[in-house]
């Protein structure tokens, strides 16, 4: 059963109160509108529980800033974006922090095709683990010797791509090798 | 999904009575007495500027004191609605000091077309924004540390009109205090100032009311 709006504001006020069920009943009511407007922005189901556990946490913490005079939704939808901005914040700052230079792929690139003690058939066997895409672009660049370039052309993808995706293979292969 | 349910079971249960917080205009209030408080003693113990009574017959000085008040009371209102998560929904009243601050940059304006001749500068210089700087830290502490108990969603914005609250008392008290007359110091080592501390503000915003 769906709580009428002008309701949230009088159940937050009994929650205030100390109104226990009240405030199950407002929480229940506050998850059910804000999954939605979660589910809308992000892209897994688990990041929307996550978030969405955040922002109930953030409205226990913060529910003395409300008086149960002014409407309820627009305060909820506050803490809501705050939160879901906080989340898209990291999430993008991870990303980044994650993200590869491509002067640094470019350079390690040259280095690997000039300067390689190790050549591809004596690796051959861990490459094959590397994941499908990534070991098909070490085997065009490295067995058939073809340039990234080409190999975007072959494949599809685009140049800056196949130079990205063949640097993350050298890190697994590195770390593999470095055991 | 059965998290989302556990974690609504132990807030529920958590849900002990709470005080809700006063209204931004009673907040807002509290800070602009104490603010008068703190002037009012501070002239008592360092003493008035000896003209003051004869300038209050000068009207752009009358208007820059006045508009100088008026933004230590938006701004105090200002910085006690963005404590709220929703700007107590009261938007206008977050974004008043910018209309006020425009109104002070006219006044200001005119105060200066009207100093002529211009009045001598004094000796000192930076002085002047030091002092201004050193009376505002009493305020700015208490108002960060009232607004930390709230839940502010704006917190930059929070923290920069926080801080030119505290500053617009430091100016008002030095232009009741210092005997000065040029307005181009002023507006040099009084008011330009206000620009970093609102910067500083945005910056410390961030950190001091993240929640």
């Amino acid at each position: 059963m769906t709580v009428k709006t002008e309701n949230l504001e009088a159940l937050m006020k009994q929650s205030l109160d100390g109104d226990k069920h009240a405030y199950a009943q407002l929480l229940q009511e506050t998850t059910r509108f804000l999954r939605p407007y979660l589910a809308q922005r992000l892209n897994a189901a688990s990041e929307v529980d996550d978030v969405l556990q955040e922002i109930l946490i953030s409205i226990h913490k913060a529910r003395h800033t409300y008086d149960g005079e002014r409407p309820y939704k627009p305060w909820a939808y506050a803490i809501a974006k705050f939160r879901l901005q906080d989340h898209l914040r990291a999430h993008y700052a991870d990303q980044l922090h994650h993200a590869v230079e491509l002067s640094e792929v470019e350079n390690e690139l040259q280095e690997n095709v000039t300067k390689s003690d190790i050549s591809y058939e004596s690796i051959s066997g861990e490459i094959e683990k590397l994941p499908p895409r990534q070991a098909a672009i070490l085997q065009m660049m490295h067995r058939e010797g073809y340039t990234a370039k080409e190999v975007a052309e072959k494949t599809g993808m685009n140049e800056s791509a196949v130079k990205v995706a063949a640097h993350r293979a050298y890190k697994i292969l590195r770390k593999v090798l470095e055991r | 999904m059965a998290n989302i349910e556990e974690l609504l079971d132990s807030l529920a249960q958590d849900a002990a009575p709470v005080k809700p917080a006063p209204h931004p205009l009673m907040l807002s209030l509290g800070w602009v007495a104490a603010a008068v408080g703190y002037i009012v003693l501070s002239l008592w113990i360092s003493g008035l500027r000896p003209d003051l009574l004869q300038k209050f017959h000068e009207p752009w000085f009358v208007a820059e004191m006045l508009v100088l008040a008026l933004i230590v009371l938006a701004t105090s209102l200002s910085a006690a609605v963005l404590a709220f998560p929703d700007l107590h929904q009261m938007r206008k009243a977050a974004v008043a000091p910018a209309g006020l601050f425009a109104i002070f940059i006219v006044t200001i304006f005119f105060a200066w077309r009207a100093d002529a001749p211009p009045a001598p500068l004094p000796m000192h210089s930076f002085e002047c924004t030091v002092s201004i700087t050193l009376f505002a830290l009493l305020p700015a502490v208490w108002t960060f540390l009232s607004m930390r108990r709230f839940a502010s969603t704006h917190c930059r914005w929070a923290g920069s009109v926080a801080l030119l609250f505290a500053f617009s008392v430091g100016a008002l008290w030095l232009r009741m205090y210092e005997l000065n007359d040029s307005i181009l110091h002023v507006i040099e080592w009084h008011y330009l100032p206000m620009l970093g501390i609102g910067l500083i503000g945005w910056w410390m915003g961030k950190r001091v009311l993240k929640w």
